[in-house]
């Protein structure tokens, strides 16, 4: 795959999508479809992700390493900033309708849509072919515990993810 | 309750603009809520470039914003206090430095990840981020419902978007088409409840 393909895929992700963790279901359709990156390093990136510094979404960084080393990083976050910089342009306009009823709703609707994905995703990430029965019961737990922590919003990710890799030391070897 | 802003916002020089911007990136760790938390520090506490209400409102704006919301606000707040040149500072500055910090982490990761204790290590941290990242889908979903009966209509809309992904394969770009067409359909209304969390 070339890189302008590559930096297609990021930004379509991202363009269609409200919220940094919003393009990860278009990017796991994306990258895992073509073979570039696996789902075990989606889970890898989200990881990474939360572990390092900025705004919730970086994650791309990590999947384009995966996908083509630093130059795939680099288009990442390239692809990952242009969306954002839109709405800075039309600003003006979108301040004016921001607070109508129809505006309200698109923005309603798109999240939600989004938001369910996001977690259709992170299950399937978890159980690939939804044979979450096949699923060891720490590893179930240690999601409803994160789940549950990143609700509370309390307790800093990087935490819940080193606590959730002594738990991999200790029942995953 | 907020002090009076008696005192207009001071303008910085393009290089102090980056510096700040330096430091809300490689600072923030703990993502949205720590990276939201530095913006307002730097920008409106420390160094009085903009007012809290210009803070507030450009936030507002942010939370529509294709992509990620908090690149899309450090554009908004470079545009405010230093046009265009400001915005591009402002992205940059936000993005890259933390950007080359996760890229060291994956290179660390990629260089160890076949040793029997890290493949060990990501079966926990795998899960984790994936219940991560489902609870902060759940939490944007509790911030973008109506109140009253209204709530559920958006649940149910959720919780059908849940299932299209797990059992239908449904793909993001007809589901998010979907989200357009309900959403200016039936999910009208009210502004939604007010959020604690920032998100992304």
């Amino acid at each position: 795959m070339s890189y302008i393909e590559l930096f297609l895929i990021f930004l379509r992700a991202a363009t269609f999508s409200v919220g940094g963790m919003a393009a990860l279901p278009q990017l796991r359709e994306d990258l895992v479809g073509t073979g570039l990156v696996t789902e075990p390093q989606i889970l890898a990136a989200l990881a990474l992700g939360k572990l390092a510094p900025g705004p919730t979404g970086l994650y791309v960084v990590s999947l384009g390493y995966f996908a083509a080393g630093a130059a795939g990083a680099l288009i990442a976050v390239a692809a990952a900033a242009l969306p954002p910089l839109s709405l800075v342009a039309v600003a003006g306009i979108v301040r004016r309708h921001l607070l109508s009823g129809w505006a309200a709703g698109i923005v309603r609707g798109v999240v939600l849509s989004t938001s369910g994905l996001v977690i259709a995703t992170s299950i399937t990430l978890l159980a690939p072919g939804g044979a979450i029965l096949g699923v060891p019961l720490w590893q179930l737990l240690l999601v409803l515990g994160a789940a549950g922590l990143a609700i509370h919003g309390k307790t800093h990710p990087g935490v819940v993810i080193v606590g959730g890799a002594i738990v991999g030391l200790v029942f995953g070897r | 309750m907020r002090p009076v802003e008696l005192n207009p916002p001071t303008k910085p020089s393009l290089l102090e603009l980056a510096r700040a911007w330096i430091v809300v990136s490689t600072q923030s760790i703990g993502g949205g809520p720590s990276t939201l938390f530095l913006m307002r520090q730097q920008m409106v506490e420390r160094r009085h470039w903009l007012t809290h209400r210009q803070f507030l409102e450009d936030y507002a704006l942010s939370k529509v914003s294709l992509g990620i919301n908090l690149v899309a606000l450090a554009g908004l707040i470079g545009s405010r206090v230093a046009g265009v040149r400001g915005t591009a500072i402002s992205v940059v500055g936000l993005l890259v430095p933390a950007a080359a910090i996760t890229l060291v982490l994956t290179v660390g990761y990629a260089l160890v990840r076949d040793s029997e204790l890290v493949r060990a290590a990501l079966t926990g941290a795998g899960p984790a981020a994936a219940g991560m990242t489902a609870g902060i889908g759940l939490t944007f979903m509790r911030q973008t419902v109506r109140r009253g009966w209204r709530a559920g209509i958006d649940y149910g809309y959720a919780a059908a978007v849940v299932a299209a992904g797990l059992f239908l394969g449904a793909t993001p770009l007809v589901v998010i088409a979907t989200g357009v067409l309900v959403g200016a359909a039936f999910l009208r209304g009210e502004t939604s409840r007010a959020s604690g969390d920032p998100g992304t």
